[in-house]
């Protein structure tokens, strides 16, 4: 949906741009710009709901400034943000009047961006009912989300299930848990004696495995998704489980499935994850952080990475450093 | 016989424990499931370490290992003169670590050492699904790409092929892998045929395990 970010003077991203996949997935070093990247789009995200006026205001000359381009069928949408003061940064400027039909449709899409960074605390703790209609940054609202989808999405919440009890064959069932003042909690039943496990029992890795999946299963999903730290939590043989979570949000086609697709940004520090990504080098992006400037670069548009990649697992190749996106030393 | 498969996923795991069965026209008891590596070169530094421990660990019997050749050089005929090592062949240089490791270990648990099958895919496991049904994926042809600089099939179009999507899932991957292998394991012939540098050194390993045991 968004083809590609410019970003001048934005935190640590000076001046560099990024042209996005369907499927991206970011390593760097802490201070890279990952997080910046996906602030960016949520910064879009809210600007773009507030209606676009006629202005006399200007962009501060040198302070920062975000150009959006978008995916067919929006090409010709250009959308500025700026700054106007060290203090004010939401100017939208259109290349299209703000009427224009295209950027009526596009905008919709664009309040339904959502970011994720998930906690398993969060995740653990009985949820209120009444706040399970999408999935919250944190995942707090899992068990609610959950809850929900059984009462008004009983086939995708069966296809979640399905999917969990595939990957963590431990487990037979997911349960609810009413928990007083209208929340409810979420449990899965072990398969070997039906003994219910809480939420607040469930590994780390069992719940960001939930959130994934409610993620990837959603019937309504966002337009673009961001993850933070994609592999936490997870065994590093999980991780795999974990891409293809995301791939079908972003491949709906390899799954069978005809919806259109959800744009996904993913970061990660897991050179194992990295690994899997062998064959679509074209999705991944490394952050590169010199001095206190950070650009970014597509790991397909390195001249010599066939010869790279016959040399090693793509994760090894960026632990040592020669495919950049790794902490400076002094 | 009691086998472990050193594999990169649980799909390869699958699949190759049919081919096994199908070559030794028996059952067998997988001793270890799960072992994995990270792909090559991973495959080979992880190998040593697992050979150890299925020899005095486990009453591993044999071991099967294959690897993707990718973009490298293959395995030829001459590769196997005796004293020979082809430095850039992985599956030389697969046989010179079985070699080098269990030469060192001393007999444990009943038998002399653990029996060594190893294979290269190539260059990926996908073309030996596709043996028998789609005449353009072979050896051969891999081998005349390689010389040409003119590759006729990237990984890619082998699971385009394969699994319908370079995305498959991991049991839509288990389930096109176990179809194909099916497919064939009632005469592996053809795939010996087909890949006969590649998943013929398998294949004759194997059949030199079923003289010794």
């Amino acid at each position: 949906m968004i083809a590609s970010v410019a970003f001048r003077n934005f935190k640590a991203l000076r001046d560099t741009q990024l042209a996005l996949a369907p499927f991206n997935l970011v390593v760097g070093p802490n201070g890279s710009g990952k997080t910046s990247l996906i602030q960016a789009l949520l910064h879009l995200r809210a600007i773009s709901r507030l209606p676009v006026r006629a202005s006399r205001r200007r962009a501060k000359p040198g302070g920062t400034e975000m150009v959006f381009h978008f995916s067919p069928p929006y090409e010709r949408i250009e959308a500025r943000l700026s700054c106007v003061s060290d203090y004010v940064c939401d100017l939208l400027q259109l290349n299209v009047p703000a009427s224009d039909p295209a950027w009526k449709k596009l905008r919709p899409g664009l309040a339904r961006i959502r970011s994720f960074l998930f906690d398993h605390y969060a995740m653990a703790v009985p949820a209120r009912r009444a706040a399970g209609a999408e999935l919250s940054t944190n995942a707090a609202n899992l068990a609610a989300v959950l809850a929900r989808w059984r009462e008004k999405h009983p086939a995708a919440f069966a296809a979640l299930q399905a999917e969990f009890l595939r990957i963590e064959p431990d487990f037979s069932a997911l349960e609810f848990q009413p928990a007083g003042r209208g929340e409810v909690g979420l449990a899965a039943v072990l398969d070997d004696g039906g003994e219910i496990v809480t939420a607040e029992n469930l590994s780390q890795g069992a719940l960001y495995l939930l959130a994934l999946l409610a993620l990837a299963f959603d019937p309504q999903p966002p337009a673009i998704v961001c993850i933070e730290e994609l592999d936490r939590g997870l065994h590093p043989r999980m991780l795999r489980e974990a891409r293809d979570a995301l791939y079908r949000l972003s491949h709906p086609e390899a799954f069978g499935m005809s919806r259109p697709p959800v744009q996904v940004i993913a970061t990660t520090h897991s050179p194992y994850l990295l690994d899997l990504f062998k064959d679509h080098p074209e999705e991944v992006v490394i952050a590169q952080k010199r001095g206190r400037a950070a650009y970014f670069e597509r790991l397909a548009d390195r001249a010599d990475l066939r010869d790279l990649l016959a040399e090693g697992p793509l994760g090894d190749l960026w632990f040592s450093g020669i495919l950049g996106g790794v902490p400076e030393e002094k | 016989m009691n086998i472990a498969i050193l594999s990169e996923s649980p799909a390869d795991e699958a699949a190759l424990r049919v081919l096994v069965e199908g070559a030794l026209g028996e059952p067998i008891r997988q001793v270890q499931h799960a072992l994995r590596a990270r792909g090559w070169p991973s495959v080979a530094q992880v190998l040593p370490a697992v050979i150890r421990h299925l020899h005095f660990n486990t009453d591993t019997e044999g071991l099967v290992v294959v690897v993707d050749s990718d973009n490298s050089v293959l395995h030829a005929p001459e590769h196997d003169a005796p004293g020979y090592f082809h430095p850039d062949c992985r599956l030389c240089r697969l046989r010179a670590i079985f070699r080098q490791t269990v030469k060192k270990l001393p007999p444990a648990r009943g038998r002399a050492r653990v029996l060594r099958g190893v294979g290269l895919c190539v260059p990926a496991i996908e073309a030996w699904y596709l043996c028998g049904r789609d005449e353009r994926v072979t050896e051969a042809i891999w081998a005349a790409g390689l010389v040409s600089g003119v590759l006729p099939y990237t990984r890619g179009e082998l699971k385009w092929r394969v699994y319908g999507t370079d995305r498959p899932s991991l049991p839509l991957e288990i389930q096109c892998a176990l179809a194909e292998v099916r497919r064939q394991r009632g005469d592996l012939r053809r795939l010996e045929n087909d890949f006969p540098n590649s998943f013929g050194p398998l294949a004759r390993d194997l059949a030199e395990w079923k003289n010794r045991v």
